[in-house]
């Protein structure tokens, strides 16, 4: 291939200017003139009737211009077509403490504080569900009439058969992990400011990951035509899912603002963006694995239960995404999966960063430690044994087309030590293995339709600016950066020449948003396509006008050159000229759609887990652990991620490094802590992302398998790595002081009571809330 | 969240704070460096009509100063911020114990405004407290905060919220004295005598007072001393148990004299008194310290005021002390 | 609740404002100055996005009260430099990947700023240690590193050739 000179080259974010000064804008950074602050009211119970709301005193305070209640927007929304079970303000009945009953907007946000005092509600509080296990068996006081004993959803795969898998294997092992809720906590908390326009439209600023589901969800709930509405991202202050789905307060500020007819902006507080949530549940999973004495990985079957919380949300596909993940990263022949989706009384749960995949790898590449172990195999050897011949379709019908991994485990196996260190070092200090994988954009989107997942224009004019027109949006991942390169390398301009117009809908065509790792893939390569077309253009051009053959005519570093000895030189401004006036103008469009045979099978559920491409990680983690206080130390991660191409490596390394950071938050510290639906520790105070002093070295190596099908044979670097830093950091401790933790986050304490039993430590099973009564009246 | 309403006073003279603060009595608030009324303000944990800013006197009198004489000890101005006091070289060297308990308080930002005053007078915390107005509502309050009971103990009229200061107990293993001015002027006050362990009253100073100095003997000066902290995070976070020694070790390794306290165990930060006895005149030996270990466990009564338990925060109590006494003897060998 | 007229340097300009005593720094700064720079990410003086200087010293806006601070000289982001002369840390956390989705940015860049003024070669424990009470949810702290080592070389190369010219 040939050489680029932009792909592939580290380059700055081409908004870190606006960063850096302090003058790019976020969406609480947003003021207009006659601006409103709106300010939502919250049940302060987990599971109640609302008989009425008495707003007349609130309204009646000066200053408040708006109060909205569930019947100002009756209308029921959620992400998935199978989950519009939301209204904006809920009418019936609280279903958990933080859940949205009215808002108010008012000309600061004192007053709208005092006005929220002064809505008057009447509950009736019904017996509440807590915890998932418990929730399934409640008999009356379900979360939804139409969810018997709280199931939101249930799955049952089976591909071979595990039972004739399992009786091949030497080794069998079954056990129950638990992992606790986490949630996003970007730094930025959300925030809408809707305006409600003279002429009486709607425009609405919003933190959101995904512009598009916002511009639907909006035009739905509050009633008007979708070309009266427009959704503008400004700068995100980081997404990692929790701006993924609509949130409540992007439609409650939609909704105050056209009853105001003001503009009306609304920042959470840090606890609100807790009660939002929308982050990773609670999971129990039962794993069974079965290994040959040879190591080979003969079946798994996994039941899964996730505490969804009170809406459902992306429930069905995080659901979904743990089973189609669970046998996909390695060549195991037999698979089931039980996956249960349940409703409790708490904020509902969603995407998060390496969405579904996360505490089920744990689980599996927890227990495939111990199966090693138990085979007397190195454990890096058994996930070698294990691997998938690609290209292949694995066995529950995912099609993968470059495969990484193996070289991700040879990577970090050599630079770590691995060989000279495994269960060598001195007790209290162990090395860990994991692997994970990750998709690049799902395959099939998630309201079915044949329009392209995603559309780049591209258009030049007489000032010879190459304007980028993309739906997809930076959320600080380096979407925009990523547009700029790719145009410029095709072009053959410098980046400076592209101008980017993103995620506007009214100005830019629609993309499916910035989740599932999707972008690089699917805008990179509708962008690609774009630009491949504008060369095209203004090649043909120039070939025209100097009657030369196009395919011989190159643009580099702004000028158009040909390849053969007769040294045409024209500079690029020229070289556009020369184009409009043989064209009249210069517009270019490319589209992405996953192609037909990586869109997975046909069983119920297919549809979630299919990708055009996987991304793949292997990880080690050094850690040493205090046997007397049960404290963890990670001192080294090392992390090899194959993401296909590095079309930019400085940001690959970003987002490997802040993936395993956010996995090693989860491996070791973080956790939503819940009292009967209360969560006790909704501030960055108490939820313990960690600081600089306990994040260890991380070291990102970069592994290029270069998927044929990816733009310059890119595929995802924002997630996969992820999963497979919490089972390493799990197998770590293991090597280092032999016990296993199956529940998360392995605190301290859980580590001091397993070496106390001088074994395994899982948390009670019966009861996986931290505290609660389930079905008491609270 | 917004901030309550109050009237802001910024006294330029310590005559004019208190005499403030004696005009306003209950409904006046001190207000140092900020980080813990702030953020509590935001809570709504307290209403106060007036806030006395006691910043501007950090420029006048001795309020922000740290000064040391052979003769007088360490005198510690209250308006000194906890950066100046664990970076000060003269405290590192003379008053070990001191310099790494406040190092490990909070964050360097939290540090750079925080002061020593404002640490000595923190507001006991509890999960159950240190909430948002709509959380403790939602709840019904609690005994501290308006409600009828307290979750910690919900049988009880007691409220347990646990001091979380990390600079007293190192103080106290100090025997240090504050110095008090109200109307009458200024009084000294051993310490330990200033925290009432009570969750809801958790010091005796009166109204119109106000803290001015901490002071600590000069017989103190070159101890031993360490303080271990548990926390889940190595920055930012409050103590879920800490522990201080101080020791003064003689040539052949016999303990003369020492001091451990505790902290975030219990609604003050408490001496335990029994180490002092039983250290004296010994030499290491891990039975020893093994029964203050036990005896400091005693002492420690955490409750489910945080995010840890109180068996490990217990646990964690024990051996905290075990370190703290061995590593305070292991470097007086050392010199 | 009365405003009442308050005195603040910031970024070397002075501004005669009325606010009431209440109002924070953080929130002055955000609503009344337009220097939005300044980010809050939390609600209990726990995340370090708010952090300005204070006659040099790095504190939480947040915490401070507008009327409080009127003797004193402030910096936030939008004083470190200028688009055509970028403080040594502006351009290295762009060009190493200092900022990913750029919350934290302002905050981090005031806490560096603030250490290299004391302290123009850190070690890289002196680095986390400077940096411990800032959070960062995107990179790790890695690329933060190297963007602090970026800028002590640029501030040192700066230097360098200042004292030849
Ligand atoms: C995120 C965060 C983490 C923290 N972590 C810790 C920690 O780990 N350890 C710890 O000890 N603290 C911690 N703190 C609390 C705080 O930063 C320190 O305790 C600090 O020393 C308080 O001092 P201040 O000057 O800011 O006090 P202020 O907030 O101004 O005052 C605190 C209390 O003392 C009273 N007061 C202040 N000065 C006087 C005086 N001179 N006389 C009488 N009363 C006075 C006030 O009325 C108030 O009740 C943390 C704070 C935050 C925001």
């Amino acid at each position: 291939m040939a050489q680029h000179s932009i792909i592939g080259k580290p380059l700055a974010m081409i908004e870190s200017g606006a960063k850096v000064t302090g003058l790019g804008k976020y969406a609480d950074d947003l003021s207009v003139p006659g601006m409103l602050i709106g300010r939502i009211l919250h049940s302060p119970h987990a599971h109640a009737v609302i008989r009425s709301i008495d707003s007349s005193a609130a309204e009646a305070l000066p200053g408040v211009k708006a109060v909205a209640t569930g019947k100002d927007a009756p209308r029921p929304y959620g992400i998935l077509p199978i989950g519009h079970d939301e209204c904006v303000f809920t009418k019936d009945k609280a279903r958990y403490i933080g859940d949205n009953v009215a808002a108010v907007a008012a000309t600061s946000a004192e007053i709208a504080e005092q006005a929220l005092d002064l809505l008057r509600v009447d509950y009736e509080v019904l017996p509440a569900w807590f915890d998932p296990l418990l929730s399934t068996e409640a008999a009356e006081h379900w979360l939804f009439a139409d969810k018997p004993r709280n199931i939101e959803k249930e799955y049952h795969h089976n591909f071979g058969s595990v039972d004739e898998g399992f009786a091949q294997a030497a080794f069998v092992r079954e056990q129950r992990y638990f992992a606790g809720e986490v949630n996003h906590a970007a730094m930025e908390p959300h925030s809408t400011l809707a305006i409600w326009e003279p002429d009486g439209r709607l425009t609405v600023h919003s933190s959101t990951q995904v512009p598009y589901y916002l511009h639907r969800t909006l035009a739905e709930v509050l009633e008007m035509p979708m070309s009266q509405i427009r959704v503008i991202k400004p700068l995100i202050g980081g997404g990692f899912g929790g701006k993924s789905e609509v949130i409540p307060i992007e439609i409650a500020a939609g909704v105050l603002a056209k009853k105001a007819k003001r503009p009306v902006k609304i920042t959470y507080t840090r606890e609100e963006v807790f009660l939002a949530h929308r982050g990773r549940p609670i999971t129990v999973v039962d794993m069974k694995v079965g290994l040959t004495r040879d190591g080979k990985i003969t079946a798994v079957a996994a039941r899964v239960v996730q505490d969804g919380g009170a809406y459902c949300g992306y429930g069905p596909v995080t659901v979904l995404y743990s089973g189609a993940l669970l046998g996909a990263l390695y060549d195991i022949p037999n698979v089931r999966y039980d996956g249960f989706r349940v409703l409790t009384n708490k904020p509902a749960c969603g995407a998060m960063r390496g969405h579904g995949t996360v505490n089920v790898r744990f689980a599996f590449e927890s227990m495939l430690d111990d199966l090693a172990r138990e085979a007397g195999l190195d454990p890096a050897e058994v996930r070698r044994r294990n691997l998938l011949k690609a290209p292949c379709i694995t066995v529950n019908g995912l099609r993968v087309t470059s495969y990484g991994l193996p070289e991700c485990i040879e990577k970090v196996v050599e630079r770590s030590g691995w060989n000279a260190k495994r269960g060598k070092l001195p007790y209290g200090k162990g090395i860990g293995i994991a692997c994970s994988h990750y998709v690049s954009g799902a395959a099939n989107p998630i309201i079915r339709s044949n329009i392209p997942h995603t559309t780049v224009h591209i258009k030049i004019d007489r000032d010879a600016a190459v304007t980028v027109f993309t739906g997809a949006s930076e959320i600080g991942q380096g979407s925009d950066t990523m547009h700029v390169q790719i145009a410029a390398e095709i072009l053959g301009v410098r980046p400076a020449r592209i101008k980017l117009v993103a995620a506007d809908t009214e100005l830019t065509p629609i993309d499916l948003g910035s989740y599932s790792s999707r972008v690089t893939f699917m805008a990179g390569n509708a962008c690609l396509e774009a630009a491949k077309n504008m060369r095209a253009q203004i090649l043909e051009a120039i070939a025209a006008k100097y009657k030369m053959d196009p395919a011989l005519l190159d643009i580099r570093d702004d000028n158009v050159i040909s390849l053969d000895d007769s040294r045409l030189h024209i500079a690029f401004d020229d070289a556009i000229a020369t184009a409009l006036e043989f064209r009249g103008a210069l517009v270019a469009k490319g589209t992405y759609a996953p192609p037909e045979e990586a869109r997975g099978g046909k069983h119920k559920g297919a549809g979630v887990g299919p990708s055009p491409s996987y991304s793949y990680s292997a990880q080690t983690v050094e850690v040493s652990v205090d046997t007397e206080t049960g404290q963890v130390r990670v001192e080294k991660i090392i992390a090899a991620h194959d993401c296909g191409r590095a079309l930019n490596p400085l940001t690959v390394e970003g987002q490997v490094e802040g993936s395993v950071y956010m996995g090693l938050g989860q491996a070791l510290q973080e956790e939503m802590v819940w009292d009967n639906g209360r969560l006790m520790n909704p501030s960055l105070l108490e939820y313990k992302i960690a600081t600089t002093l306990e994040t260890p070295e991380i070291e990102s190596i970069i592994v290029e398998s270069i998927d044929p099908e990816g733009p310059f044979g890119a595929k995802e670097a924002g997630e996969g790595s992820l999963a497979a830093t919490i089972p390493a950091v799990a197998n770590a401790i293991y090597d280092a002081v032999g016990v296993r933790i199956n529940s998360l986050p392995i605190t301290p304490e859980k580590v001091l009571a397993a070496l106390r039993v001088g074994a395994s430590f899982s948390s009670p099973s019966s009861s996986c809330s931290s505290r609660g009564s389930d079905g008491g009246a609270k | 969240m917004t901030m309550p309403a109050f009237r802001l006073e910024r006294p330029r003279s310590l005559a004019d704070a208190v005499s403030i603060l004696a005009t306003h009595g209950p409904d006046a608030m001190i207000l140092a460096g900020g980080t813990d009324v702030v953020p509590n303000l935001q809570m709504k944990l307290f209403s106060p009509r007036v806030l006395v800013d006691i910043k501007p006197l950090a420029k006048n009198a001795q309020l922000a100063s740290i000064d040391w004489s052979p003769a007088n000890g360490l005198r510690i101005g209250a308006l000194a911020t906890l950066t100046s006091i664990c970076e000060s070289p003269l405290i590192r060297e003379k008053f070990p114990v001191l310099a790494a308990a406040v190092a490990t308080i909070a964050g360097p930002l939290q540090r750079n405004m925080g002061t020593v005053g404002g640490n000595l007078c923190l507001e006991t915390r509890c999960q159950w407290y240190n909430q948002s107005d709509f959380w403790r509502k939602s709840l019904g309050g609690c005994l501290k905060k308006d409600g009828p009971i307290c979750h910690v103990a919900p049988g009880g009229k007691f409220c347990w919220a646990a001091w979380s200061g990390d600079s007293a107990p190192a103080l106290l293993t100090l025997d240090a004295e504050i110095e008090i001015t109200g109307p009458q002027g200024a009084r000294r006050l051993p310490l330990a005598q200033f925290y009432k362990n009570d969750g809801m009253d958790r010091i005796a100073l009166g109204r119109d007072e106000l803290l001015t100095a901490v002071h600590v003997p000069a017989r103190m000066a070159g101890r031993r001393g360490n303080y271990h902290k548990l926390r889940v995070r190595n920055s930012i976070d409050y103590p879920l148990a800490g522990v201080a020694v101080s020791m003064h070790v003689d040539s052949r390794g016999i303990c003369r004299d020492a001091r451990l306290a505790l902290t975030a165990v219990n609604p003050a930060p408490l001496l335990v008194k029994e180490a002092c006895e039983w250290l004296a005149g010994q030499p290491a030996s891990p039975e020893l310290i093994d029964r203050v270990a036990q005896q400091a466990i005693r002492t420690a009564k955490p409750l489910t005021t945080s995010g840890s338990t109180p068996v490990y925060r217990r646990d964690m109590v024990r051996v905290f002390t075990r370190r703290a006494l061995e590593e305070s003897w292991r470097s007086a060998d050392g010199k | 609740m009365s405003k009442q007229l308050i005195k603040l340097r910031v970024n070397g300009e002075q501004y005669e404002l009325a606010v009431p005593p209440n109002k924070l720094l953080l929130d002055v700064l955000r609503e009344d100055l337009g220097l939005t720079g300044t980010k809050r990410g939390c609600d209990d003086s726990s995340c370090g996005a708010c952090s300005v200087l204070v006659d040099g010293v790095p504190m939480l806006a947040c915490v401070a009260l507008a009327a409080s601070y009127q003797d004193c000289e402030l910096t936030t982001v939008e004083g470190l430099g200028t688009l055509d002369a970028l403080h040594p840390v502006q351009s290295s956390w762009g060009d190493a990947g200092g900022a990913q989705c750029g919350f934290c940015t302002s905050g981090f860049l005031i806490s560096t700023k603030a250490l290299l003024d004391r302290n123009p070669h850190p070690s890289l424990d002196e680095i986390r240690e400077a940096l411990s009470a800032n959070l960062c949810r995107c990179t790790g702290y890695m690329q933060i590193y190297e963007s602090v080592k970026l800028a002590i070389e640029r501030a040192a190369a700066a230097k360098a050739a200042g004292a030849g010219s």
